[in-house]
């Protein structure tokens, strides 16, 4: 065995260039399949991310009783007791507290709702992206306590600019009594996001508080994880162990179904190209192979005049075939890490675009991973031993004298 | 949603005045005398009164017809007497609190506080008007000033707002006659000196032993046809009913 | 003359012929299956989202989907409907009354969007009477019946038959109030919709708000979600000028569209790739040909055939087989996406959006399915082989003929 196992080593590198040939086109099948698996993982991670990135976090904690009528009353039970929890918790890269209320702001030209958030400043850029969005103004880091961020839409329907006065009006907690404060704009900001930009006003958390006489407490608690896969994860102990004491933790499948659907959609269709993609390439694995391999008939119809047993000459084409994959594989693997490589250091730019309400403000990049390089390697060396046992049990049964006359 | 005018249906509620005789001095003294006195204009331990409000849009026109009873700074009851479709429709204050009733329909309803800040009747006023009310005298520092073509029979103050008042505006202007000081106009502007609104006293005369304007217009500067006007047909101060008006049972009763 | 030694070239070698047409008709077949699976699915799920709520097309008075208002009104929406009807490819039209009020049972009240509808014509364009999930729906003339949105309905603590009174403004300025029954709840499929929704019959809708005759909006169910745009001209037309806007749903949908787009983009990236593919394996068929050839071609030469002609020879022979291809793989995936756009693909998970369950998904024939892969065949087909038939032509006649 480990003589035809040289022999077709061999074989396979004598002729260098029909080698070559063959062993690139099949490893660009290859990389094409790693290349497209990166990019889809690129595409849905971009997706979550526009969804949750922007401001909703991938899990949030609430009062189980706030999700379902958004009283002021209903803030966290035992907060201070699960801020320390995600504090030490290895599975948590951030989060943040905030309030949220529902309010009217007004100016001298205009009035209208808003849906107020006190935010903590220090915590809440590492999982929102509002502060990468400010246009005018910065993110709360004056120090003001009177200060206020605003969407620009909403800036244009009260026709106010940086520095200018507004008052919010929001029901107290616990007594409804009517509170009203003044603020003063001290950033803008503009998410692509029509919701936000219209009806979200952002103060600091402490004043938030003190203005609804919450003392401590907050509605929401929004978090990310140190890897997006925790977050699909419905079966996580880490959502029952948060849901205690009245609260609910909840990752976004559940907050956004609307995204959960478009991104099982998404999966399904990947899945359905990827099948697709791979017959192409598996077509492009039989071609290769046939001919390498008819190519050869004369030297095989030698062979057998010569004495190799039919059994022989088979076996041999297929141990050829899997040195031929070998090469292959190293030249796609080689192909493919590059091309994605390249790719995501680049990125493709899809502008802004909303999706699912949600809007693609990223780059698009390929992601790598190692389970690329396993399963789509193996795939390919199966695939092309599997092909190749046609033309090995044709060259079995050739007559010889046939063979070295007949060429293709 | 219309800005809120406070201090108009402050007046509209509590509608009060004192007569006093001022001297004509610059200083200090006088302008907080003066303030004083038109802050004091509008307050009333106990009044009730019967007004018109006229509402203009550029939709729509209509006239409402109404009593109200105030007692203190924190009890209100209005009821309207027409048209006949809104006869019979009333609104109780009882601190912060607010409640409407609508005889078509024989109930009453809280207004939640996300509402407060909606139109009040559909009128130009909000709910919010008829709950909080500011002190001129405490809330804002004043001074005289002088305007493009005064009229010599007119004094004029300017009142700023404290820095952390929850109102929108930079300041407000306020023309008052010399000698009995009774406000003749009011002018808001936002902070970068741009006229808002405006708000006009009228027509003079005794009521309920007092001498006040009659009539309150405001006007937006900014919203085309759009004006609510206020006329008192009927004013008693210090008037004497029960405080039993001032509660949901009165509030639910046909009068 | 060329094109008879190309032809007969082609069928002589019948193996390698039969690889290399099998390798671009799979290529074709395969691209021309994701196209019409990808515009399929997704013309699938933009048909269901608009037939969902805000329909195809919508008709405004002018002005109102910028800056809503309850004055910005159809007049005589009866004759406008009518008018829109006999549009031929509207299927349905449905009228719509919004404005915002107060809404009370017992002692809790909320803010609500008071959304009038025609019941029946609602149920047929957009399946209202199957979003709800409790009670029923209206009963056909207006009964003094309310439908609330799912979240209102828990911030009230309302039930089926509670009463629930209603505050607004009318559009003569007046106090609009009423007396509703609780007859049903909705799951529209939009959270946010359902936390405020309050549904009222068209009629008496238009009798709080005292608008007769008037709505803000009709929403129009076409049969094909392609011809929308120029049924939405003929919408215009048939509408005359009197005022009102007419717009699709690429424009009150602006988030849905782009999103086809993005999707469109990535679905260019796959056709590429596949294309690439193809000619990978198209190129390696025909430089062995070639390599083999290569005595065949010295004696071409040698008996006074110009390079250019040996150029086009083999240029010629890879296109008689990328028609081949092209015919059979239009063939083969024709047939393939016509059954799969009659029954569809099961989805492995269903998944349920605005009371409609999707179960299966379904490819689309269009001229995009067969011309892109067609024209990426032959295209990248030709441009490949330029190699090859370089190499052929530029064979030096002696040494060609030593080899073997």
């Amino acid at each position: 065995m480990r003589l035809y196992i040289k022999l077709a080593w061999r074989n396979v590198l004598r002729n260098k260039r029909r080698t070559f040939i063959a062993g690139t086109a099949i490893g660009i099948g290859l990389a094409a399949l790693i290349y497209t698996d990166a990019l889809v993982v690129g595409m849905e991670r971009n997706m979550i991310r526009a969804a949750t990135a922007s401001f909703l976090g991938e899990g949030q904690i609430h009062s189980a009783a706030f999700r379902e009528t958004f009283a002021i009353d209903q803030t966290v039970n035992n907060s201070g007791r699960v801020v320390a929890g995600l504090e030490s918790d290895t599975l948590v890269q951030s989060f943040t507290t905030r309030t949220l209320a529902f309010a009217m702001i007004s100016s001298p030209a205009n009035m209208t709702a808003v849906t107020m958030v006190g935010v903590d400043p220090r915590r809440e850029p590492d999982l929102s992206q509002v502060d990468e969005a400010i246009i005018e103004g910065n993110f709360l880091d004056g120090g003001g306590e009177r200060d206020i961020l605003i969407g620009n839409k909403l800036a244009e329907l009260l026709e106010v600019r940086l520095g200018d006065r507004v008052v919010v009006t929001a029901a107290q907690a616990h007594t409804g009594d009517l509170a009203q404060e003044m603020f003063r704009i001290s950033g803008i900001f503009f998410l692509n996001i029509a919701e936000m930009d219209q009806s979200m006003a952002f103060v600091r958390l402490g004043k938030a508080q003190s203005m609804l006489d919450l003392g401590t407490e907050v509605h929401e608690i929004a978090i990310t994880f140190v890897d997006p896969k925790y977050s699909r994860n419905t079966a996580l102990p880490f959502w029952d162990a948060y849901s205690t004491d009245g609260n609910q933790a909840l990752g976004w499948p559940e907050i956004l179904p609307e995204l959960k659907a478009a991104f099982e959609l998404s999966r399904f269709s990947t899945v359905l190209v990827g099948l697709i993609l791979f017959g192409v390439v598996a077509l492009g694995i039989v071609n290769t192979l046939f001919m390498s391999l008819y190519e050869r008939m004369y030297e095989f119809g030698v062979m057998r005049a010569v004495g190799t047993s039919p059994f022989a000459i088979g076996r041999l084409i297929v141990l050829e075939a899997g040195a031929l994959a070998v090469v292959s594989i190293v030249l796609g693997v080689i192909l493919g890490f590059v091309a994605t490589y390249i790719s995501m250091r680049i990125g493709f730019d899809y502008g802004g675009i909303d999706f699912a309400g949600v809007t693609f403000t990223e780059l698009l990049y390929p992601v790598m991973q190692v389970s690329q390089f396993i399963y789509y390697p193996i795939a390919v060396f199966l695939f092309t031993a599997l092909v190749s046992l046609y033309p090995a049990s044709f060259a079995a049964r050739i007559i010889p004298a046939a063979a070295m006359r007949k060429s293709l | 949603m219309r800005p809120s005018q406070h201090l108009a249906l402050v007046l509209l509620v509590c509608p009060a005045l004192a007569l006093t005789p001022g001297a004509q001095t610059n200083d200090e003294t006088e302008i907080r005398a003066i303030i004083e006195e038109i802050d004091q204009l509008y307050r009333s331990e106990s009044s009730y009164s019967e007004l018109e409000m006229e509402v203009v849009t550029p939709h729509w026109q209509r006239t409402l017809a109404m009593e109200a009873w105030s007692l203190g700074l924190d009890r209100t009851f209005i009821r309207i007497t027409s048209p006949k479709k809104e006869r019979g429709v009333a609104t109780l204050r009882v601190e912060s609190e607010m409640w409407n009733y609508l005889p078509k329909t024989d109930k009453v309803i809280k207004i939640p506080p996300s509402m407060m800040m909606s139109s009040w009747m559909g009128s130009d006023f909000t709910n919010d008007d008829l709950v909080k009310e500011f002190s001129l005298f405490e809330d804002y520092t004043y001074e005289f000033v002088t305007v493009e073509a005064p009229d010599d029979n007119l004094i004029y103050i300017n009142c700023i707002p404290r820095e952390d008042l929850p109102v929108v505006w930079g300041n407000v202007v306020i023309a008052a006659r010399r000698g009995d000081h009774l406000p003749v106009w009011q002018k808001y502007y936002d902070e970068k000196g741009a006229l808002v609104r405006v708000l006009h006293y009228r027509d003079i005369r005794e009521m309920g032993g007092r001498t006040l304007p009659a009539v309150m217009e405001m006007v937006p500067q900014r919203k085309e046809g759009h004006r609510t006007l206020i006329r008192y047909t009927r004013v008693e101060f210090d008037a004497q009913f029960e405080e039993e008006i001032f509660s949901l049972r009165h509030l639910r009763s046909q009068r | 003359m060329i094109f008879t030694i190309a032809l007969r070239n082609v069928f002589r070698q019948k193996r390698r012929t039969v690889l290399t047409v099998l390798t671009m008709l799979g290529g074709f077949a395969l691209s021309a299956i994701a196209i019409a699976w990808s515009d399929g699915s997704y013309s699938y799920i933009i048909d269901m989202f608009a037939r969902n709520q805000l329909g195809h097309i919508q008709v405004h008075g002018q002005g109102y989907l910028d800056r809503p208002s309850l004055y910005k009104v159809i007049g005589d929406y009866d004759e406008v409907g009518a008018a829109i009807e006999r549009v031929p490819g509207v299927e349905f039209w449905a009228p719509r009354v919004f404005c915002a009020g107060l809404a009370a049972v017992g002692n809790k009240s909320a803010g609500v969007r008071i959304i009038g509808i025609d019941p029946e014509r609602e149920s047929a364009a957009t399946r209202f009477d199957r979003k709800v999930t409790s009670g029923r729906s209206f009963s056909p003339s207006a009964a003094g019946e309310a439908v609330l949105g799912e979240g209102l309905a828990k911030t009230l603590h309302a039930a089926i038959g509670d009463e629930v009174v209603v505050v607004s403004q009318a559009a003569d300025g007046s106090i609009a109030n009423d007396l509703y029954t609780i007859v049903g709840l909705v799951a529209t499929g939009s959270n946010i919709s359902d936390q405020s929704a309050l549904y009222l019959h068209l009629h008496d809708a238009q009798e709080l708000l005292v608008l007769e005759g008037r709505v803000h909006e009709i929403a129009v169910i076409g049969d094909d979600l392609d011809d929308v745009p120029d049924l939405a001209s003929d919408i215009k037309a048939a509408l005359g000028d009197n005022g009102l806007a007419v717009e699709t749903w690429k424009e009150f949908a602006k988030s849905f569209y782009h999103a086809m787009k993005v999707d469109q983009q990535g679905s260019w990236i796959m056709v590429v790739i596949i294309v690439l593919v193809v000619a990978v394996g198209v190129l390696n068929t025909v430089l062995m040909t070639v390599l083999e050839r290569t005595r065949e071609y010295g004696v071409l030469r040698a008996i006074g055939t110009a390079p250019a002609q040996i150029f086009r020879l083999v240029l010629l022979e890879v296109l008689i087989m990328a028609a081949i291809a092209v015919v059979l793989g239009a063939a083969l995936s024709y047939g393939v996406n016509y059954a799969l756009s009659i029954h569809g693909i099961t989805l492995p998970v269903s998944f349920t959006y605005g009371g409609v369950v999707f179960t299966k998904m379904f490819t689309e024939i269009n001229a995009r399915s067969f011309y892109i892969p067609g024209v990426s065949v032959v295209l990248s087909a030709i441009l490949i082989s330029m190699l090859p038939a370089t190499k052929a032509a530029r064979v030096a006649p002696a040494r060609a003929m030593r080899t073997h």
